[in-house]
Formats: C-alpha cells, structure tokens, sequence
C-alpha cells in the first residue's frame, strides 16, 4: 500500500534545501562583494587626473600615471575585437544557419567549446612561438591576436545560441516571400537577434580586457608611450602583475588603481550589455 | 458555437450551393499528383492528389497531425529549410512541376505566398514590413514603394488602423493586425497563390472575423488554400473543401457537398464531431 509522505517531513527538507541554496549564493555575492570593495576602496585613491594622462615615472618619483599602459590595453583590444568579431559570427552563422548538424559543424563547435576552455597562457605561449620567435621582437600585434584567439570561440558559440532562439517561424516567413537565404540571416534574423549579438561582443570583450597571461608572452610591456603595435606594447594588466610585484608603494597603489580601471570597464561594459538586452527585449517582440 | 457544429455550416453551405459554379469548369491553378513526404524515414503524405481550382479558397481540414500543414508546406518547398524533410510526386503550377530541382526557389516563393499560423512580423517598422519584401523584388524609387506599401496595406484591409503608425515596429500591433500585415506583405510581391497555415488560430473571434472577410475578398484576385481546424470556418469562407486523415486525402469536393453529404463515413463523423 503506498502510504502518503508526511507533510512535516517534506517541509523539513525544503528547508534544508532552501538553507543550504541560500548560503551557496550568499557566499558567491560576498565574495563578489568584498572583491569589488577592496579594489574601490585601494584604487580610488590612485585614480585622478594624471593617472590618465601621465606616463610612468621610476619608483620614488611621485605623480605620474598610466597613460601608455591604458592606450595600449584599448588598442589591442580593439584590434582584436576586430579581427575575432566578423570570423566569430561568421562561425557562430555556419554552425547555427547553414550547417545542418554536419560533421564539420559538429567538430567546429567541439574545437570551439574546446578552445574556451583553454588556458589564456598556452595561447599566449603558442602566440609567442608562431608570431613573436619568428619576428624576433615582442609586440602590440602579437599581443592583438592572442586576445582575438581568445575571443574566437566566445564570439563564435554565442553567435550561434543567439541565433538558435530566433524562431523559425521568423526565417520560415522570410524565405517563403522569396528572400533569399543569406537576406533572410543578414536581414531578418540578424535584426531579431541584434540585441543578443551586441551583448555577446560586448561581454567577450570584457572577458579579454581582464587577461594577463596571453600578454605576458606577446605584448610584454613598456614604459614608452605606444608609438606603433610593432614593438613591445604597455598595457594595463601586465602593468598590474608588475606593479603589484613591485616593493614600491607608489606602484602597488597605481596597481590598485589599475585593477579598478579594469573592473569598472568590465562592469560598464556588462551593464551597457544588459540595457541592450532590455531595451531590444521589447523592440524584437517574443 | 461549439455546440452549433452541424447546424451553422448547413446553413451557409444551401446559401452557397445556389451559387456553386460546375466542379470540373473552373480550371485548376495547382494539380497535385501523387504526392508523398517523409520526414526522415516516417511518411507523412501518401499518394496525395488535388486540383486546387483558380481564384476559390480551398479549405484544408482534418485532425491534428493529420498532414494538413505538411501538405501546404509543400507548395513553396518551404520544408527545404531541413534537410531531412523530402517530397516525391508532382505538384503541377502553372505548368510546372514545382517539385523539379531546376525549379528557381525565389520564383516559386514569389508566386506562392504563406501566412503562418503565428503572426511573424519582421523586427522592423510597419512601413519596413512591406517594403523590405517589396525592394526584395523590385527596384523602385522612394515614392513608387510608399504607393506600393499603402496599397499593399489597403488590399489587406489594415491602413485605417495603421497609417497613423507606419514608423512603429510590427511588433507593437495587435495579434490580429500583426496578421493582416503579414498578408498585406505577402500580396505586396504580388503572387498568384496564397496559403494560409491555420491564419486565425492565434485570434480573437473579432480578428478572426476580420481576416476571414479579407480571404473572402482575396479570393477574387488570388488563388487561396486555407488550412483550418475550425470546421465553421471552412464552411464560411471556402469553395471548395479536402478532407485529410492521416496523411491521406479522404474526400474533396465542393464546401457545400463535404458538408451536406459527405461521401465517406470518415468525413462524416470528423464534420458531425464525433472525432478529431
């Protein structure tokens, strides 16, 4: 005979349920939390004026800034957002519109998930041997396209997902009134998913504005202005690893300051993301 | 309504049956011969063959599942789309065996609209709706497609309600308008044959009404294949009636024939109620 659960006993586990979820989460957002106190609280005092617009000075000299390191950090990441957005989608269009689950797109997106999971230093270290042995100097480039690799497979598989959620109906619609297939994609189903496609720019972006390791190889660093991506490039996070290393308390602060630089623009760039996603939300209907 | 099943179509269908014109002299604008679809390896169509007959709705009913839409959808080879979907048999427009690889897709997509069960407008304007579709096909200057626009949105009996909101997007009408642009687009490009995928489905009773107004007045212009669950509907707006059941064509005929007295017992138990 089945006998019924006993209310009491049910609630009792709901509880331990909701206890345990609840803490998980509330010691992720501490975390996150204090994280992001620490770096205001020791950076905002290193953020002003010349922080921006000064080059470095030697330990024990004080002012200066990071001008180069911040210049370099939005070059190479421009660069690479330029070389890893248009090959990004266009991968993450194949796999989503035009590969049928083949055996290419299926081992494309394997090698892409792959890719993700890589760690950022063995791109750096494989950057290092294709680009910077060869040309015998460390540089801006190499730097550019070590951060375009890491972009790739994040622009390419969020591509694909955002497209996957437009309906079919939407491209159904499109080729039935004679579009052709690449205007239905570039068209339709590129407006439909235009809100989702800029948050995925937007966030892989952020993603490698974070990195050190990919740099560290390719980029190095410098204490010159960024006169041209050919040679060694300043930009902010090595600069951080530097610094924060560094016995000198004027440079650990300029590395706080640096570090909230960073965060803040990830935060901006995910906040701006979201209000993407908002405002398109109601504009693309469903 | 729903308890009205037998009563309403009667009606309409002695109403109609004065006017009914000859079967076999209205010529036929799509023959279709012997058509059979898979999906992978289930079958989803067998021996299908129907003379959809020029400027009259034909109405397509049957249970769910029944093969209804899968039929239509083999029109404007829209099931091209995925790959493991196939059709064998001729389907004859204008001549032409649609089916034939050679056949030109955008051509054929031209002649032969779609409307869909749901409202899909584009992501764009009102105004956009059309006339995307329409430079799709023509080239034309700026006030050559605002008149092609309006008159598209005219035809589908909407402009009164959107000509104040022509820069709005699509998405912002209501149901009902979002479909009656969804044909508006359609007609812009000027087909010959218009199917509609159970259009009203997604409707209020008033939409509904509108739209099947709209078929009524189409149907003078435009070839028409109405796939519908509603049996009322068929009987209000259709000509000519096929009954399917499990892939199959059961019975075809004049509206007013399937409804009054059906050949089949098949038929007549689905129109009766008794099941689907």
């Amino acid at each position: 005979m089945a006998k019924p659960r006993s209310v009491a006993g049910r609630r009792l586990v709901d509880n331990i349920v909701k206890v345990i979820s609840g803490s998980a989460a509330g010691l992720g957002i501490l975390a996150l939390a204090w994280i992001l106190f620490e770096v205001f609280a020791k950076g905002a005092g290193a953020i002003n004026w010349t922080f921006f617009t000064a080059m470095p000075t030697p330990p024990f000299i004080e002012g200066g800034g990071l001008a180069n390191a911040i210049v370099g950090t939005i070059l190479m990441t421009a660069l690479a957002t330029l070389i890893a957005v248009p090959v990004g989608m266009l991968a993450g269009v194949y796999l989503s519109e035009f590969g049928h689950e083949s055996k290419l797109t299926v081992s494309v997106r394997f090698l892409a998930n792959a890719l993700i999971g890589t760690p950022s230093i063995i791109i750096g270290l494989f950057i290092y041997t294709i680009i910077v042995l060869p040309t015998r100097t460390f540089s801006g480039y190499a730097g550019a396209i070590s951060l375009a690799i890491l972009m790739l497979p994040v622009v390419a598989r969020t591509t694909e997902d955002i497209l996957k959620l437009v309906p079919n109906e939407l491209r159904e619609s499109a080729l039935a009134l004679g579009a052709p297939r690449w205007r239905t994609t570039l068209g339709i189903v590129f407006r439909a998913a235009k809100a989702g496609l800029l948050t995925g720019v937007l966030l892989a972006v952020a993603r490698v504005s974070g990195e050190t390791a990919p740099l560290l190889f390719t980029a190095l660093n410098s204490r010159l202005w960024v006169h041209s991506l050919a040679e060694p490039t300043a930009n902010l996070t090595v600069t951080i690893y530097k610094y924060a290393m560094s016995p000198y308390p004027d440079w650990q602060q300029k590395a706080w300051g640096a570090s909230l630089l960073i965060t803040a623009g990830v935060l901006v760039m995910t906040i701006v993301a979201r209000l993407i996603v908002q405002r398109g939300g109601s504009g693309s209907g469903k | 309504m729903g308890n009205n099943r037998i009563e309403i179509p009667r009606v309409q269908v002695d109403d109609r049956a004065r006017s009914a014109v000859k079967f076999e002299n209205i010529p036929s604008k799509i023959s279709v011969r012997n058509l059979n679809f898979y999906y992978g390896k289930s079958q989803a169509l067998f021996d299908n063959s129907i003379e959809i007959k020029q400027n009259n709705v034909t109405a397509i009913i049957g249970p769910s599942g029944c093969g209804k839409s899968t039929h239509i959808r083999v029109f404007n080879r829209i099931y091209e789309l995925y790959p493991d979907q196939r059709a064998e048999g001729e389907v004859i427009l204008n001549g032409e065996n649609i089916l034939l690889p050679s056949v030109d897709l955008l051509k054929l997509r031209k002649q032969v609209g779609m409307i869909f069960q749901k409202p899909t407008p584009f992501p764009m304007s009102v105004f956009e709706n059309v006339a995307y579709c329409l430079r799709m096909h023509y080239r034309m200057n700026k006030s050559e497609t605002a008149d092609r626009v309006v008159e598209a949105l005219k035809r589908a009996a909407i402009w009164e309600e959107v000509k104040d909101k022509l820069q709005k997007p699509g998405t912002a009408l209501s149901g009902g308008q979002q479909q009656r642009l969804c044909i508006a687009r359609a007609i812009a490009v000027e087909p010959d044959v218009l199917m509609m995928d159970e259009p009203c489905s997604a409707l209020d009773p008033v939409a509904t009404t509108k739209i099947e107004d709209l078929i009524d007045e189409l149907r003078h212009n435009y070839t028409i294949v109405l796939v519908t669950h509603n049996m009322q509907q068929a009987a209000r707006v259709s000509q000519f009636t096929a009954f399917f059941y499990e892939g199959k064509i059961i019975e075809f005929g004049t509206t007013s024939l399937i409804f009054t007295n059906p050949k089949e017992k098949q038929t007549e138990d689905y129109i009766t109620g008794r099941f689907g």
